[in-house]
């Protein structure tokens, strides 16, 4: 199996091109942002709150490692993702602008929101978290870089069946912002037609 | 500003006609800003906001390649303008890093003022016409560079002229550079007379 190396630039720079697109649907107009292409599909704004809930675990774990990291003066080396690791990173990574596996979302990880209720303002509080909280994990990331990454393992989100050095995390974290991106784009072009 | 960080501005735009009132209101557009080594002044998926002039330090330009490796783009040093000129000038996210090397200090002005300056001052815009006439220039040499020398002749070309202060930067990046292996560059560095 092929090696997975993990760098920060790199995940760095995926990260900024997921903000440049998220930060468009600020544009679209409300009606589009609400819309569910069939009552059991998610809406945009769903999917990001969707991002916003999943991101609270790694939020308060990022928190905990990062002061008890030490660090480095050298550049980082080259990560190199652990196998177990890179099978559920890959899960999530979409291939050529498709999602390989749909799953079925864990229950603490749904949107509960009342749509029809949903105006301007709620809709943008809801992207502004989504920037806020992904904000950190870009701060995290850039911290990360003068720190030693490869002495502390914690849980992932869906418990210690899996557990991720930070750059593992990282990755993940993106892949999972990419799927959702790739369904962002699916709803929209569903919802224009 | 301090005397000799405007002495080194003063270089850059050499053709300012300018009056004292004139100088007074450029020197305050222009703010010092410090960078740690190893800090990300530019991010690729970002847009660059300032044009620098580097006051000390060395800062590397570089795109990652499909294995996430750094490609380097090229360098900038005490004295040259830095920064990432192209999404600077388009205002759209860029595609390069710009990293410090070394400790970095510089000063940045920002797109609008920046071009306020062009729109008001014809001095300005002959200085703009001639420094990305430069820019170009220089990317066409090393383009036949890259194309045409050996590796050993682009490592003599390059020691020949690049200032001392880029020779002590990680070798990596001055092998990328070069496009060679770090290892190639390792002993030419020990066998080469330049």
């Amino acid at each position: 199996m092929a090696k997975l190396i993990l760098t920060p630039e790199n995940q760095i720079q995926r990260l900024n091109t997921i903000f440049n697109s998220v930060e468009q649907l600020r544009d679209l107009p409300l009606v589009q942002l609400k819309k569910r292409f069939n009552p059991k599909t998610w809406s945009v704004l769903e999917v990001i709150l969707h991002l916003n809930i999943a991101y609270g675990h790694y939020h308060t774990k990022f928190e905990e490692i990062i002061p008890n990291l030490s660090s480095i003066d050298v550049e980082q080396k080259k990560f190199k993702c652990r196998a177990w690791q890179k099978f559920v990173i890959e899960g999530q990574r979409p291939k050529n602008n498709v999602r390989k596996w749909k799953m079925k979302t864990l229950k603490r990880f749904e949107p509960i929101i009342d749509l029809e209720h949903v105006d301007d303002k709620k809709a943008n509080e809801i992207i502004d978290s989504f920037f806020a909280l992904y904000g950190h994990l870009k701060e995290t990331i850039v911290t990360s870089r003068g720190k030693n990454v490869t002495k502390i393992k914690f849980a992932s989100a869906i418990g210690p069946i899996v557990n991720f050095y930070l750059p593992e995390s990282f990755e993940f974290l993106i892949c999972h912002l990419e799927r959702h991106t790739v369904q962002i784009s699916e709803i929209l072009k569903q919802v224009e037609k | 500003m301090r005397d000799e960080d405007f002495l080194l501005l003063k270089n850059l735009f050499f053709n300012l006609r300018i009056s004292d009132k004139e100088e007074e209101h450029f020197k305050s557009l222009w703010c010092t800003k410090y960078f740690k080594q190893n800090d990300l002044k530019t991010e690729a998926g970002s847009i660059e906001r300032n044009f620098y002039l580097v006051l000390e330090g060395v800062q590397a330009i570089y795109v990652l390649n499909e294995k996430g490796e750094k490609v380097v783009l090229g360098f900038s040093y005490t004295g040259s303008p830095s920064g990432v000129f192209d999404s600077f000038v388009s205002g759209e996210p860029s595609k390069i890093f710009l990293e410090a090397l070394k400790p970095s200090r510089l000063l940045a002005i920002s797109k609008s003022d920046s071009l306020d300056l062009f729109k008001n001052d014809p001095s300005f815009y002959q200085w703009g016409h001639h420094f990305f006439q430069e820019v170009l220039f220089g990317r066409l040499s090393r383009e036949v560079e890259l194309l045409t020398l050996t590796a050993e002749q682009r490592y003599i070309s390059f020691m020949q002229r690049c200032p001392d202060e880029l020779k002590v930067i990680p070798q990596k990046y001055l092998a990328s550079y070069l496009n060679m292996k770090p290892e190639t560059f390792s002993r030419l560095r020990a066998s080469t007379v330049y």
